[in-house]
């Protein structure tokens, strides 16, 4: 989002002579739609510390545990969530570790410690993923129309995780709350799949008033504030 | 469009796994009298069964795991999936049945097909 992409730079002053580090996220140019009220919204979901971790859950689970103040999910397709600190299972022996951008240095560094003599891997991501939050009653259906998941409610309950191909890109999908009123999935895809998708699911809710996404083709990288080309 | 049934994430859309070819074919050791030949067989040369099938499949769009599948050629019918290093389990295929070991349908011959008692011509 553009209010982020200034608040990062602020953060840290850069050295001098050099031009502040212009962060922003792969969706900076876009500013939260939504059909008829209660029917489908969508919002980025900037700037989480995202982590990739390699591990066998049968040796390492008890000091991932210890380190990192969760679990690993038991059983495929689940995520464990503890406050704002999220696990998915990726594979059956790889995990994507969510948390909050304040927190990543410091969590990354406790499970580091923590898994010090397992034969482990943690490669930081935060910046190779955003996160698509599609919300609303029509949220399920909206993403039926982009993947061949088993959508329903049966087959895809609260804190189920599955990576898929929605419309021609790859992502993991994430189903973080599931009443039907207040359904709220995050779609985790790649930065250069980011606006695809994003102009493909404001396709899909069309039918209940989202406005039209045009693909961002002239968009500047890095060298242009994303606030003057607003302007 | 098959189903296909991720050993690790469970039925999924045949549009989410890519193939990887013959399975249980082992690289040979490295010889310095290794013939063209011999290295061209492990290479090139595959069963190509009409039948029975060991192949690799792995699930691209979802966990990425690479799992092996007893697959039918003549009907396309899935047999088994197992784990890698796992080995094939026994099955039972229902091979063609036709006299030239066409398959009854689907394979496009239909100068051989045979046709079921009450199946229109």
């Amino acid at each position: 989002m553009a209010e982020n992409a200034t608040k990062s730079s602020e953060a840290a002053a850069p050295p001098e002579g050099l031009t502040p580090p212009e962060r922003r996220t792969p969706l900076a140019l876009r500013q939260p739609v939504e059909g008829a009220p209660g029917t489908l919204r969508l919002a980025e979901m900037p700037f989480a510390g995202k982590f990739i971790l390699r591990l066998d859950p049968a040796s390492g689970g008890e000091a991932f545990r210890e380190a990192a103040g969760l679990d690993l999910p038991a059983a495929p397709l689940m995520s464990v969530v503890n406050g704002e600190r999220v696990v998915f299972w990726l594979g059956p022996d790889e995990f994507l570790l969510l948390v909050p951008e304040a927190e990543a240095a410091a969590f990354a560094e406790a499970v580091e410690k923590g898994l010090a003599g397992q034969h482990h891997q943690l490669v930081d991501v935060s910046d190779y993923y955003t996160a698509i939050e599609i919300s609303g009653r029509k949220a399920r259906e909206a993403l039926m129309k982009l993947t061949t998941l088993d959508l329903h409610p049966c087959g895809f309950p609260v804190g189920h995780v599955a990576g898929s191909n929605f419309a021609r890109a790859q992502g993991w999908l994430w189903l973080e709350h599931g009443e039907e009123e207040t359904a709220r999935f995050r779609l985790y895809v790649r930065w250069s799949m980011a606006d695809y998708l994003w102009c493909v699911l404001a396709d899909a809710g069309r039918e209940w008033g989202v406005p039209e996404q045009i693909p961002a083709a002239d968009e500047t990288f890095l060298t242009e504030s994303v606030h003057s080309k607003k302007a | 469009m098959f189903v296909i049934s991720c050993p690790y994430c469970g039925a999924r859309d045949q549009s989410e796994f890519s193939y990887g070819g013959e399975a249980h074919i082992a690289r040979p050791e490295w010889r310095e009298d290794m013939s063209d030949a011999e290295w061209a067989d492990f290479v090139f040369m595959r069963s190509n069964p009409k039948g029975v099938l060991a192949e690799r499949w792995v699930h691209s769009a979802g966990c990425r795991r690479f799992f092996n599948m007893l697959r039918n050629t003549a009907t396309d019918e899935i047999l088994a999936v197992y784990k890698i290093g796992e080995r094939a389990p026994e099955v039972q295929a229902k091979l063609p049945a036709t006299p030239c070991g066409e398959a009854p349908i689907g394979s496009g011959n239909d100068a051989v097909k045979v046709m079921q008692p009450g199946e229109a011509e």
